[in-house]
């Protein structure tokens, strides 16, 4: 598949290194402690990215760039 | 074939002692077991050492955490209390929430009445979406179930042996499907 408009960096495994495949986006009702994040203005909330390893399984996530 | 076995954790969906849900449990588990390319785990949610003075990811159990991070789908076993879930299972559940995203999930309900647990499952369907698990169109109902194991926790009915394959195999379905999603397919 192609998808021109990529809207994040590549993350790497927190485990194996492998790039990993940017699949989800979830809305947060709590900032984990975090106060500078701000929410998202169509959600109310803080959007995180989800990624998922293809190497080895892994999934870890980060707050969204936009 | 996948190089990588999945990973599908029964989650055990009471403290309540001496439950019947305990043998339901395990009968998924011994059909998950028996499937080639998955292993399974049998998670007891009253081993769990979660406070009740907090909630949420706030409370996060670094075991049941590792256990959702890894899984490729989870199989939720709860009882019918009062037409609804044990609380302590919602709170078990509400530890996590990244860890769940685009996995599989099934339900296998249980109650002492004709209904196997089919109210308690429409009320878990909502809270599985909220979490971002992905449920399945198969259930597995364990009807009048003081009837359904002798006292040593033998099935004594074998046609839950049949309905637990169906559930299994579509599960399986599930989470080789959404394996693939997650590992391969970029959010545009």
């Amino acid at each position: 598949m192609n998808f021109p408009q990529q809207r994040s960096e590549r993350m790497n495994c927190p485990r194996c290194g492998a790039v990993m495949n940017y699949h989800a986006d979830k809305a947060l009702y709590f900032n984990e402690g975090d106060e500078t994040r701000s929410t998202d203005s169509a959600t109310g909330g803080f959007i995180e990215e989800i990624h998922a390893c293809p190497n080895c399984g892994a999934s870890a996530s980060r707050p969204a760039s936009n | 074939m996948e190089a990588r076995n999945l990973y599908i954790p029964v989650v055990l969906g009471t403290v309540r002692m001496g439950c019947m849900s305990a043998h339901a449990a395990r009968v998924v588990a011994g059909e998950l077991s028996k499937r080639p390319g998955v292993d399974t785990n049998l998670i007891d949610i009253a081993k769990l050492p979660l406070p009740t003075n907090d909630a949420g990811e706030a409370i996060k159990q670094a075991e049941f955490s590792a256990n959702m991070n890894k899984a490729d789908a989870l199989v939720v076993v709860s009882p019918e209390y009062n037409h609804g879930y044990s609380g302590l299972l919602k709170h078990v559940l509400d530890s996590c929430l990244k860890e769940y995203i685009h996995k599989a999930v099934g339900i296998v309900g249980v109650s002492a009445g004709p209904f196997g647990g089919t109210r308690v499952i429409q009320n878990l369907l909502p809270v599985m979406r909220e979490l971002g698990l992905v449920t399945i169109f198969w259930d597995v109902n364990f009807s009048n179930v003081q009837k359904v194991f002798a006292q040593d926790g033998t099935l004594t009915d074998d046609s839950y042996l049949r309905r637990t394959n169906k559930f299994v195999q579509e599960l399986i379905w599930m989470a080789r499907t959404l394996r693939y999603g997650r590992e391969q397919v970029r959010l545009n």
